[in-house]
């Protein structure tokens, strides 16, 4: 048995916390006001050395990227540090926080308001035209009206569907709204599927599922005022709809420790909502070539869904910042976004990479280019990871337990105040 | 020790004794100054800040901006209090201690027991396996429960579905989850208590039970007459060493359920833990003070009703 305080350990931890910010600089950020960019950096006669952190397979491939670019630009050396994901967080806030920063890091899009917060991240210059991007994943990177990275590379989610239960079912279509998505659940799960939908009851990450249907019904995760409207009638009519799926037992009641993948190639779970990682899974788990495609959003007010993916930031306490942005620069070049998609799968940013063949010529990846267009992400704010934990607990509560729609969206909303958005 | 010394030194005349009790205890302080350090740098200096953060909104956007940092008094401390979710946490860790530390006791002790008298063969044997839990990592064995408790591929699960039941979500339905997990701790934790016992129970001299028997005292008689009296010392040491581990549960939940489903395995440990990871600093001080607080009120019950009257 454990015997050591685990108290204890907080309170090392605090303390070193306390003991770092010693040695941090006190900076003003100047960088707030109107401007949403800084100034231009002078990237052209950069050189030195810079270090640059990434995490999961980018940051053991980044490497390749990296060495293609000092072939083009000989003064530059760039070494790549891969970092754990679990680690990744708190190894950055405590670079920030001693000071002892990498030059570039990549940065997770739920981070930005956090760290932007902390004053360690450096705000865009004005080389970076954002017009290249797709909106959405460029909002990821502005913090109170200031922008603090490019998107590197972008996710977004659309419905996986087994198109021979839908024929079966009399469904073929994909589903235009609401109303239509309900009825090809329905209609694969009566053609012999077991649950028409696999939707996430609660537990970490469900609010990437269920804030696109919020959207869709026209709310916004934060108003004019800049304060939280979670709650009100788009809320009550996505929980609703989220939920009738659960009441009308069209998705497994609870969690499953089966993987859905494999549920989905032997046609016992008809269609989920997922990023495009899934593509290669489903394939692996089995899923014939031919039998299942993926489809927009529904759309009701909208057809929007969720954005993820990651940012590339230079940090604010980085000593060769010319270095580091013409590094930026360089890996937002469309043939280098290409690259890169070759290299990891990752999905182009950048909506000029997507004219590559590679891309355009590919029926479900031209689906997520699609999709990429009418995509949000939450707001940047520091404290999202604890308002989005508080919303996994709410849609767990609506879904599992017995909490109506409209009380789950005012305890969405009271607790979401509660937190703030720590600015 | 520094009176012994004196005698040891033999030095007659006063200053010379003097200088060998300053030297002495320069010594054993010397020899102190390790621990002392350490203490005073690792332990006692940390928990201070922690204490002094706690009446702060010390969050973790404010570590490049110390200036920040405002005095709250004990909002912290309210927030805590009547957080709903802390307030599940609590009631869910009052419920790990009031179920667990009996149910561990029970068991290490029926084990201890049975081990100390029935089994002569193989003894060992049993040994090593009820004690082989305590040593594994608690991640693998969580890891491997979790597998076990699992709803649709789990073991226990597959077999119910030979004999033609279907099993619940062991751990994925709120009415059994906490349950599961409990039964998980007190199968790792009663090794180690089946290790205190056993040696308790060598400590009882044989002739009590010897004279017992010829008084005609039954085996029940024997056991509560006897063997509990006098296992009231390693009574209290196991009931204190278990509280206070029932009371930090962290890492069986945190593998095997993340404190769901509906928070019904949240612990006041992992409750902690969120706040921290969220970067709530001062606030995750007031809540390490309130557990703190929950150890030692568990720990003072447990004297008052254990300690030898």
């Amino acid at each position: 048995m454990r015997t050591r305080g685990r108290s204890g350990v907080i309170a090392v931890t605090l303390v070193v916390a306390l003991a770092l910010v010693a040695c941090g600089r006190d900076d003003d950020d100047g960088a707030g006001g109107e401007a949403s960019q800084a100034p231009e950096v002078d990237t052209e006669g950069a050189s030195g050395e810079i270090d640059v952190w990434a995490m999961g397979a980018e940051g053991e491939n980044l490497q390749t990227l990296a060495d293609q670019f000092m072939d083009e630009y000989p003064d530059i050396t760039v070494s790549v540090t891969p970092v754990p994901w679990d680690a990744a967080h708190d190894r950055i806030v405590n670079a920030i926080a001693g000071g002892e920063v990498p030059d570039v890091s990549m940065v997770g899009t739920t981070w930005m308001g956090e760290f932007a917060t902390l004053g360690g991240l450096d705000p865009t210059p004005a080389n970076i035209d954002p017009s290249q991007f797709f909106e959405g994943a460029w909002n990821t990177t502005v913090v109170d009206g200031v922008s603090y990275a490019v998107p590197w590379y972008v996710e977004t989610r659309v419905l996986y569907y087994r198109t021979d239960l839908a024929e079966d079912g009399g469904a073929a279509d994909a589903p235009g709204n609401w109303d239509d998505l309900k009825a090809m659940v329905q209609a694969m799960q009566d053609a012999g599927a077991e649950y028409g939908i696999s939707l996430q009851p609660g537990g970490t990450g469900a609010w990437q599922t269920y804030m696109p249907f919020f959207w869709q019904a026209g709310g916004e995760i934060i108003g004019e005022d800049g304060s939280f409207t979670l709650d009100g009638e788009p809320c009550v009519e996505a929980l609703t709809y989220y939920d009738s799926f659960f009441e009308d037992g069209l998705t497994p009641p609870a969690a499953e420790d089966v993987p859905v993948e494999g549920r989905f190639a032997n046609g016992e779970i008809a269609s989920f909502i997922s990023g495009p990682w899934m593509i290669n899974i489903v394939k692996d788990a089995g899923t014939e070539e031919g039998t299942f495609a993926v489809a927009r959003q529904p759309s009701e007010e909208a057809g929007t869904s969720f954005v993820g993916g990651s940012n590339l930031s230079v940090l604010e306490q980085s000593d060769n910042k010319e270095a580091a942005w013409a590094f930026v620069e360089y890996l937002m070049q469309p043939e280098v976004q290409v690259t890169w998609y070759e290299t990891v799968s990752a999905l182009p940013s950048v909506t000029s990479a997507w004219d590559d063949e590679q891309l355009s010529g590919d029926e479900m990846l031209s689906v997520f280019g699609e999709q990429l267009e009418d995509a949000k992400a939450p707001p940047s704010i520091a404290t999202w990871e604890q308002v989005a934990a508080e919303i996994d607990g709410v849609i767990e509560q609506v879904t599992v337990g017995d909490m109506s729609p409209e009380d789950g969206c005012a305890a969405m909303q009271e607790a979401a105040s509660g937190i703030g958005t720590g600015q | 020790m520094t009176g012994r010394s004196d005698a040891v030194g033999a030095g007659p005349s006063a200053p010379t004794a003097g200088r060998s009790r300053w030297r002495d205890s320069l010594i054993a302080w010397s020899f102190a100054a390790p621990f002392v350090i350490l203490f005073f740098v690792f332990m006692a200096g940390p928990i201070l800040v922690a204490f002094v953060s706690s009446f702060t909104d010390l969050r973790v956007t404010d570590i490049r901006n110390p200036l920040a940092i405002e005095f709250t008094g004990l909002t912290n401390y309210l927030d805590v209090l009547s957080d709903a979710r802390f307030q599940k946490a609590a009631a869910n860790t009052a419920v790990f201690v009031v179920v667990g530390v009996p149910l561990t006791i029970v068991l290490g002790l029926a084990v201890a027991v049975g081990l100390n008298q029935g089994v002569v063969k193989a003894r060992t044997l049993f040994r090593v396996g009820y004690y082989l839990p305590v040593v594994t990592s608690i991640v693998a064995i969580a890891v491997v429960w979790r597998l076990l408790l699992g709803t649709d591929t789990g073991f226990i699960n597959g077999t119910l579905t030979i004999f033609g039941i279907e099993g619940p979500g062991w751990l994925s339905d709120e009415r059994y989850a906490l349950w599961s997990v409990i039964a998980m701790a007190a199968w790792r934790n009663l090794g180690f208590l089946m290790v205190i016992f056993l040696a308790g129970l060598q400590t009882i001299p044989k002739d009590l039970y010897e004279a017992a028997e010829v008084d005609g005292a039954g085996p029940w008689q024997r056991f509560k007459g006897i063997t509990l009296p006098l296992l009231r010392p390693t009574m209290l040491f196991a009931a204190v060493i278990t509280g206070i581990g029932y009371v930090q549960f962290f890492e069986e939940v945190y593998v095997m359920t993340q404190g769901g489903p509906l928070n019904s395995t949240l612990s006041l440990a992992l409750y902690a833990y969120s706040q921290f990871s969220f970067g709530n600093y001062g606030y995750t001080a007031a809540v390490a003070f309130v557990l703190f607080v929950a150890i030692a009120a568990v720990t003072f019950f447990q004297f008052r009703v254990l300690r030898e009257s």
